[in-house]
């Protein structure tokens, strides 16, 4: 087991570890402007070409020219992932303080659902590294807001057509308290 | 998913030809925890067809109650319990797992020139979850049997004395056993095919077991969700679905149909993936229309989460969305219909070989084209007025699952079992059998359309004397089903202990399983195979060779 | 295996991996392990780590894909009962805390960013930075947790559950949050209760209720400000349950069913979260994940910043409703 589990390369000499740790914004701020972007959609864009990359990927030379950062996937910089975190922590200021405005009987609804969009926008594009992954998984996830979308609104569509059924039920069920 | 050191088991290639899935490890925790998608898809398949028995001796027992139009065999209450037992057996446990898990196990990995799926311990998960929930749903015939119907309809599910609670949960467990199924193919389709496997030379099987996947992954989690409501709407009357209590049992039907309308497809998109290796083979020419096929299948995955208020046109749904699923229900003619005409157009001058596969394949075209048109009468919103809850809607959605996917089922049944069991069954018998069970279909199934645009409820328990006569031929034909289906089952099992044994290639196939030994290797292809040319091109470059009684690559080429 | 590992992996301060030391090390590893040319992490069906990786990813996005579906029902069901009866909404939000909402919110997003830190330590092979990011994602969600936990005693507590378990052991305007918000409208909906319990003057309250009425007895015409948020939240008027005094909307409960439904369901996802994490921090520990092998992390992040996500629109649909 214990064979099994030494890893290939994290398990590093202890003094080694520490010295990279103890400064760790310092590595990551070099290695965030190192990578080329432009690098990266080229060889992801597209899935039906994996086993072709995955090939020349193996080569080191290509490897080296193709995977600035880190071989399999972006590596994000810090500075980055707390920018992101300040503009979700401003957005929740905003959308709690948002609800002391009465914004007419809709607005405040509308107001919170575009915030926690744009929050929900920031966590999928950034920490959860659609910006630079394969097109192919932004792809599947647009299809599943799609698909939100188609049920949510074939449903709340017909309800609301039917809603007047349920009305003239509930009116000629419910006891009339009091008359 | 991502595996630790420990089980990466790689063995060196095995010299000896005699060495395959099958006989590679022994014992019987080496089948239970194997990560062998073969062996994996052979479990699926001995447990399918266990369930495929238990929900045709319950068809039995309905039919046969309704030989009279009183009681015959049992009271109402058991009636209800064994109509609602067989469709959830049949849809949850026999037909939504038959081709994609079992035989797609077995076959797809193999057809795609891969070792295994890209996940092989979410595969076995998504079996043993299987198991799971499938003995969920049959702790409820041992408590009380559910009687709501395999539709879990409120309020009355939320309300019968039954054991709703653990069928509901068992069919939520295999929902998500059906997920893990789906996800595993589509990342094995995308990720593990070898050099030169372009999408568009990938078996038409594959084409289908991929669009059946995106239904899975995208519908499925939408009945968990649901079930999980309805059982807790059940336990801890939550007022969502109970108008009692505020809330709205025509959300519940939304919300069920959502997901079970795509399962339609997810039942009969990979039916149509079987009859697409089937008929080029036996035709000995190469499929007309391949990316007419290829894409229409996404066509049909598409346009069917689009329709599911067709199922909801006397529900209390309001008009206009009625005519909006009404009217996208007529588009999934047209990709269907490209299929069945592509088909045909296959066979049109070919050398036709009328083996049990090809008879199989040949009566799916029957049954499906009657059940399809027959889906179009129910998608007219008017006509559905009259003939919704009668043996119409029974008669049409037979044809379309049982003739459909259980006929395409035994097609491929019978196409792979060469590959996977090495042994071949006896020809005569099985054109027998594949008579018979056509005979049977549509003795059972043709009177009730018949029933059922004269007035004849579904699910009734009595019914008027006039419909007797109708009513005792379609038992007749159950009862001829029942005997082909126990021929099959005999001469299979059979041909397991004394089949003489199968050749690598005995129908001529050109897709990738029939580069394979016939049983495959542990690891399917030493070397990842590379692809030149297209899954059905190439039958001229292969000889019958009467000595092994298969197909052997010609010696010269024809150019 | 120990001679394999090459000490020119992990990055040196200010130092950029070199990416042939990577590859080199793969090689290595592989040779070790089982001769085949694959890597200790790698699965034998996957001819590279790039491929491993890559399916690892595409698992997951269609995992994540399911689950958006999953928690689509329930988004429905809210949004069609919202749409049908917001005064349960209006009524039922009083009793939220929004303060600790909040809280929980801040934490998620605290957690997400250890998570998306965490992927950055494993793809940097920063063995004690990656444990520690995902002790604190850990510590984010048993915080998340603990929250919840009060809080839904605190419901317990006030008889606010769904069904016919639902008896409010408060009156909604007896509440600090809505006395804040609409004092007059608190205070005349006591002076209407005091009036139906202790006089029985029951018309003068429905007429006072009525604004098409003529006022009877000594009671005024209420002011717009005493009377629409009574009115918006169901208190009074056509939607309240019991029309001759004030009480609550009609099927009030729906919305607890919801909230406990749509939080608990999200709670079960970040218990499973919790276990994933412990998982891999044990992993992490044992200096498992490095460059080539980091895909876990990176999944289980990617799980983790959906359930975010998730809470991310529960946040203002439960806590936030105007």
């Amino acid at each position: 087991m214990a064979n099994d589990d030494t890893p290939q390369n994290a398990e590093q000499p202890k003094s080694m570890q520490g010295s990279s740790e103890e400064t760790p914004t310092i590595a990551p701020e070099d290695d965030a402007t190192a990578p080329n972007p432009a690098f990266e959609p080229t060889e992801q864009d597209e899935p039906e070409q994996d086993e072709q990359a995955d090939a020349v990927s193996e080569d080191p030379q290509q490897g080296h020219e193709k995977h600035e950062d880190h071989g399999l996937a972006h590596t994000m910089p810090i500075w980055m992932m707390l920018a992101v975190l300040g503009a979700l922590m401003a957005l929740t200021i905003l959308t709690v303080s948002v609800t002391s405005f009465d914004l007419g009987s809709e607005g405040n609804l509308v107001v919170a659902m575009v915030i926690a969009t744009i929050k929900a926008g920031l966590v999928v594009t950034f920490f959860m590294h659609l910006f630079w992954d394969k097109k192919f998984h932004l792809i599947l996830f647009l299809t599943a807001v799609l698909f939100v979308i188609l049920f949510l609104s074939m449903s709340i569509t017909d309800r609301g057509e039917y809603q007047h059924n349920i009305d003239l039920y509930t009116n000629a069920t419910t006891p009339a308290v009091g008359k | 998913m991502a595996a630790p050191s420990t089980t990466v088991d790689v063995v060196a290639p095995r010299s000896s030809g005699s060495d395959n899935y099958l006989t590679h490890d022994k014992g019987v925790l080496s089948w239970i925890f194997t990560l062998d998608h073969k062996r994996i898809g052979v479990m699926y398949l001995c447990s399918v067809l266990t369930a495929f028995a238990l929900g045709g001796f319950f068809a039995l027992l309905v039919r046969t109650e309704l030989l009279t139009p009183q009681r015959t065999i049992m009271d109402h209450d058991t009636y209800n319990q064994m109509f609602t037992l067989h469709g959830a057996i049949m849809v949850f446990l026999v037909i939504i797992p038959g081709i994609p898990a079992a035989l797609g196990n077995i076959i797809m990995p193999l057809q795609l020139g891969a070792k295994d799926v890209a996940f092989p311990r979410l595969n076995l998960a998504s079996y043993h979850l299987w198991i799971v929930g499938a003995l969920f749903m049959l702790s409820s015939l041992a408590i009380n049997a559910v009687d709501t119907g395999w539709t879990f309809y409120t309020p009355y599910s939320t309300t019968t004395s039954t054991a709703v609670v653990p069928a509901a949960f068992g069919a939520f467990i295999l929902g998500f056993s059906s997920i893990f199924t789906g996800l595993n193919f589509i990342v094995t389709m995308h990720k593990l095919r070898p050099p030169g496997m372009t999408w568009f030379r990938l078996p038409l099987f594959c084409w289908a077991l991929y669009s059946t996947a995106l239904i899975q992954v995208l519908a499925t989690p939408v009945i968990g969700i649901t079930l999980l409501m309805m059982i807790v709407e059940r336990t801890l009357h939550i007022g969502i679905f109970d108008p009692m209590l505020g809330g709205d049992p025509v959300l519940f039907q939304h919300f069920f149909w959502f997901y079970s309308h795509p399962a339609v497809y997810i039942m009969i998109v990979p039916a149509f993936g079987v009859i697409g290796e089937i008929i080029p083979v036996f035709s000995r020419k190469r499929i007309f229309g391949y990316k007419f096929i290829a894409v229409s299948s996404l066509a049909i995955a598409f346009l069917g989460f689009l329709v599911w208020g067709h199922h909801m046109f006397v529900s209390g749904q309001s008009v206009l969305a009625g005519t909006i699923f009404s009217a996208i229900t007529f588009l999934i003619a047209i990709p269907t219909a490209i299929k069945v005409f592509n088909w045909i157009t296959t066979m049109y001058k070919g050398v036709i070989h009328l083996d049990t596969p090809m008879l199989y394949a040949l009566a799916f075209l029957w049954v499906f084209t009657i059940g399809g048109l027959t889906g179009i009468f129910l998608a007219v919103m008017s006509v559905d007025v009259h003939l919704h809850d009668t043996y119409f809607v029974v008669a049409h959605f037979h044809y379309v699952m049982m003739g459909g996917a259980i006929t395409a089922f035994m097609g491929g049944l019978h196409y792979w079992w060469p590959k996977f069991t090495g042994k071949m069954y006896e020809e005569k018998v099985g054109r027998v059998g594949a008579a018979l069970v056509f005979v049977g279909l549509n003795v059972t199934f043709f009177p009730q359309f018949i029933l059922g645009s004269r007035g004849m409820p579904r699910r009734y328990y009595n019914y008027l004397p006039e419909f007797q006569p109708l009513h005792v031929l379609s038992t007749l034909g159950a009862y001829t089903l029942g005997i082909g289906f126990l021929l099959t089952a005999f001469y299979l099992y059979k041909s397991l202990k004394s089949g003489k044994t199968a050749p690598m290639n005995p129908w001529g196939g050109a897709t990738l399983e029939w580069h394979c030994s016939s049983p495959p290797p542990y690891y399917n292809f030493h070397k990842p195979p590379v692809v030149t040319a297209g899954p059905y091109d190439g039958y001229e470059n292969l000889m019958y060779d009467e000595t092994i009684s298969g197909y052997v690559p010609r010696k010269e080429k024809i150019v | 295996m120990s001679e394999s590992i090459s000490p020119a992996i992990e990055p040196k301060p200010g130092h950029r991996v070199p990416a042939p030391a990577v590859h080199e090390d793969a090689d290595h590893g592989g040779h070790d392990e089982h001769g085949h040319g694959a890597g200790p992490h790698l699965a034998h069906h996957f001819d590279t780590y790039q491929q491993q990786f890559d399916a690892g990813k595409l698992g997951i996005w269609l995992f994540l894909l399911t689950e958006v579906l999953f928690f689509s029902g329930l988004f429905c069901a809210y949004t069609v009962y919202r749409g049908m009866h917001p005064e349960v909404f209006v009524y039922a939000h009083y009793f939220l805390n929004t303060t600790m909402g909040a809280i929980n919110t801040c934490v998620l997003l605290v957690s997400s960013l250890t998570a998306a830190w965490a992927v950055r330590n494993a793809q940097l092979a920063q063995r004690k930075l990656l444990v520690l990011n995902i002790a604190i994602t850990i510590a984010c969600a048993c915080t998340f947790m603990v929250v919840k936990f009060f809080e839904y005693q605190h419901k317990f507590h006030d008889g606010l559950l769904p069904g016919p378990a639902f008896h409010p052991t408060e009156q909604v305007w007896e509440l600090d949050a809505f006395k804040k918000k609409h004092p007059e409208a608190a205070e005349y909906a006591e002076k209407l209760t005091q009036l139906a319990e202790h006089k029985g003057d029951v018309s003068a309250v429905a007429g006072a209720i009525d604004l098409t009425r003529p006022v009877t007895g000594k009671f005024e015409r209420p002011t717009e400000a005493q009377l629409e948020p009574l009115l918006k939240a169901g208190v009074i008027g056509p939607a309240a349950e019991d029309t001759t005094r004030p009480s609550k909307p009609r099927n009030a409960h729906v919305f607890f069913s919801i909230y406990f439904f749509m939080t608990g369901l999200h709670g079960i996802h970040v218990l499973a979260g919790i276990g994933v994490w412990v998982w891999l921090g044990i992993r992490a520990n044992k200096g498992q994940f490095g460059p080539k092998y980091f895909g876990p992390i990176d999944y289980s992040a990617l799980y983790w910043h959906l359930v975010d996500l998730v809470w991310i629109y529960l946040f203002p649909l439960l806590y936030l409703i105007h």
